[in-house]
């Protein structure tokens, strides 16, 4: 199916906030539009989708963006306030989370793994720029190893959940995540389909989506804000899971799908209150 | 009605589910856990929901996520825990979305003794966050029987403030058992002074009006408004903007709905021995209130004309009981001196204005007897050690 930006954004996005003010050649438009494209192709309407954002980038940029009802966390926290809005909401509403990696990965890691712990209906895109780009360009969580950045001026060399073999997905499946993907924005309708599995997840989905900076990552990584250059540098470290050569950084595709397999939060909470108050035991 | 010798933390677990609490969401911590624990027991009971989140931070924001799905939602905590809601207390003021927070004080800083009662977060309470900008309210009961009723009036003023509410206790309050009376129907509660306001919905498009007015319905997820709500300055829509000219409206409206409609809270205090001009006025509020009033009835005895006036909403600062210049004496559970602070603000520049703080321990009625008599006999206090200090 062909999709025009202009139809999907005259049916769930608000145009006062699309075009948004990212930079020039910024990747995060891409990976918003495949979000988009999942919830069309999912046959969901404004009003089943709350859209919660965090700070940074990718928060701030795609804040107010949905049509329908939508919120922002400080940094780190929105998935904390997702959790408490998942009990007071019924489970036919979809919590959709955008935000960055410094958010994810960094100040909120410890509230992202107590939601997959709880395994908490909602999914979360986490759009990574490789560091922290909305304040000039700092490194983060994910920034692979060498990469020069303001405060990296020598090559990142702190190891972090990208490097000697650690993957932050590990640490989320652990945790008792049901659904996790990874892509990069380029990986267009492979994107879109992880997309959709994560939204129908009756659990904690998360899907991790490098996507390329041309205006702080690139500049000083690279040496080039011409976004050709970063979305080829991207490309070529990015292969289907499978198909990986020893130099990939990010193996694309579904690292985890145990849909189902664990009973979700809020489900699991009500359900439990209900019994209590009936039985006076769980 | 129903009586119970029963907690302080009990009380509020009362208080809260007459309110309509049905979400509370905390993190263990002295003197605050039995009230986790209770709020355990009996959420359930009434299709309420207790949640344990992974910290104080946590906890707060999971309250936010309840309150803005539509529930009424509390937190509590003890200052350690309190200082962890510096984060979501700001979202919560910024996007005013109606919560109680429970703060049992302890000595400090930092862990201090965890079993011993303080007054360290009289500014911590004002200034729960960073940013300025805003106004907030906070009541300190004095019993477990006033506790429930403050609980369930900072619900009240927290769904027609559109705001988080503080309710500041201590450990000797949560902790303490008392003879507690527990209203079972709407007359019963009337009959007590307790108050409910219901929680709606603000259907929008004008989610953040630049207006002082009160019982504007907060902002609501799942219900179809558009509705939107950030930690960034908002639009009258609630879009996130970067114009000083905007700011100035929210900022207005964050400081002014509560300074404007005092009236809703300021009736909260006691007075003592206050209608004959007294000599010298004892401030206190919490659990010190309680040594300075059984002083201040002793002192009368003895011929003293000493009054007592116990705060109960302690912000904003109720300016309106000090407009008469005399002897005032702060009674606080700390020795650095914060309450007095305000005092001394508030009170004709000819007043004469003293401190007696005790840190972790209770002051005694011999203690504040030999001060009243020394302030009104002109004489200096003295510091005596570690134990008494003239502020």
């Amino acid at each position: 199916m062909e999709y025009k930006s202009t139809e999907l954004i005259d049916k769930y996005l608000r145009t006062r906030k699309i075009p948004s003010t990212a930079c020039s050649g910024c990747g995060l438009g891409i990976n918003h539009k495949v979000v988009i494209q999942a919830i069309d192709e999912l046959g969901l309407e404004k009003d089943d989708i709350i859209w919660g954002t965090s700070i940074g980038c990718a928060g701030r940029q795609t804040f107010a963006t949905w049509l329908g009802d939508g919120f922002a966390g400080t940094h780190g926290r929105v998935y904390a306030i997702a959790r408490g809005l998942r009990i007071a909401l019924p489970k036919e509403k979809k919590i959709i989370l955008t935000v960055g990696d410094g958010d994810a990965f960094g100040i909120g890691l410890m509230h992202l793994i107590h939601s997959a712990r709880s395994n908490a209906d909602f999914t979360v895109i986490v759009n990574d720029n490789l560091g922290y780009q909305s304040t000039g360009g700092q490194f983060g969580f994910t920034t692979p190893q060498g990469v020069k950045t303001d405060s990296s001026p020598y090559g990142m060399f702190e190891h972090n959940l990208m490097s000697e073999g650690m993957d932050v997905m590990h640490i989320l499946e652990g945790s008792g995540a049901t659904f996790l993907a990874r892509h990069v924005c380029m990986d267009g309708p492979r994107a879109v389909e992880s997309v959709k599995k994560a939204i129908m997840n009756p659990g904690f989905s998360l899907v991790h989506m490098p996507y390329p900076c041309p205006t702080n990552f690139a500049s000083r990584h690279l040496g080039s804000r011409k976004a050709v250059d970063i979305y080829r540098w991207m490309q070529e470290q990015a292969a289907p899971l499978g198909e990986e050569k020893p130099d990939t950084v990010w193996a694309t595709g579904v690292y985890v799908d145990k849909s189902g397999s664990r009973p979700e939060f809020s489900d699991h909470v009500w359900r439990t209150v209900n019994k209590i108050k009936r039985t006076g035991t769980i | 009605m129903k009586r119970f010798l029963e907690t302080g933390n009990f009380a509020i677990t009362e208080g809260a589910i007459l309110a309509g609490c049905r979400f509370f969401c905390g993190y263990p911590i002295t003197p605050a856990t039995e009230l986790a624990e209770a709020m355990s027991l009996r959420l359930p009971q009434v299709d309420g929901v207790y949640l344990q989140a992974e910290d104080e931070c946590g906890a707060m924001h999971l309250c936010i996520g309840a309150s803005l799905g539509g529930m009424k939602a509390m937190t509590a905590t003890s200052g350690p825990g309190y200082i962890l809601y510096a984060d979501p207390f700001g979202w919560a003021l910024g996007c005013e979305m109606p919560l109680v927070v429970v703060n049992s004080g302890r000595v400090g800083p930092v862990s201090g003794i965890t079993g011993a009662p303080g007054q360290g977060e009289f500014y911590l309470t004002r200034y729960p966050t960073q940013g300025g900008n805003f106004e907030c309210v906070t009541l300190a009961p004095n019993s477990a029987q006033e506790c429930m009723k403050m609980v369930c009036e900072a619900f009240y003023l927290s769904e027609r403030l559109r705001m988080p509410i503080t309710v500041l206790a201590d450990q000797l309050i949560t902790d303490g058992f008392e003879d507690i009376t527990v209203p079972e129907t709407d007359d019963e509660m009337a009959e007590m002074g307790f108050r409910t306001w219901p929680r709606k919905t603000c259907m929008g498009p004008e989610f953040y009006p630049y207006t002082d007015e009160l019982d504007i319905p907060p902002v609501q997820m799942g219900s179809g408004t558009g509705g939107l709500c950030s930690d960034w300055t908002p639009t009258v829509e609630g879009y996130d903007i970067e114009e000083v000219t905007e700011h100035h409206r929210h900022a207005y409206r964050l400081i002014y709905k509560v300074r404007n409609n005092k009236d809703l809270f300021n009736h909260h205090y006691e007075k003592k021995f206050m209608d004959d001009d007294p000599d010298l006025v004892v401030v206190s509020y919490g659990t010190p209130s309680r040594v300075v009033n059984t002083a201040v009835e002793k002192a009368r005895s003895q011929g003293l004309k000493v009054g007592a006036l116990r705060l109960i909403n302690i912000w904003p600062f109720p300016d309106e009981h000090f407009s008469r210049s005399t002897k005032y004496l702060a009674v606080e559970l700390n020795w650095d001196g914060e309450m007095v602070r305000e005092v001394q603000r508030a009170t004709p520049k000819d007043s004469d204005v003293h401190f007696l703080g005790t840190c972790g321990d209770l002051p005694t009625i011999p203690d504040l007897l030999e001060t009243f008599e020394k302030l009104l006999k002109n004489q200096p206090l003295e510091r005596k050690g570690w134990v008494l200090e003239a502020w």
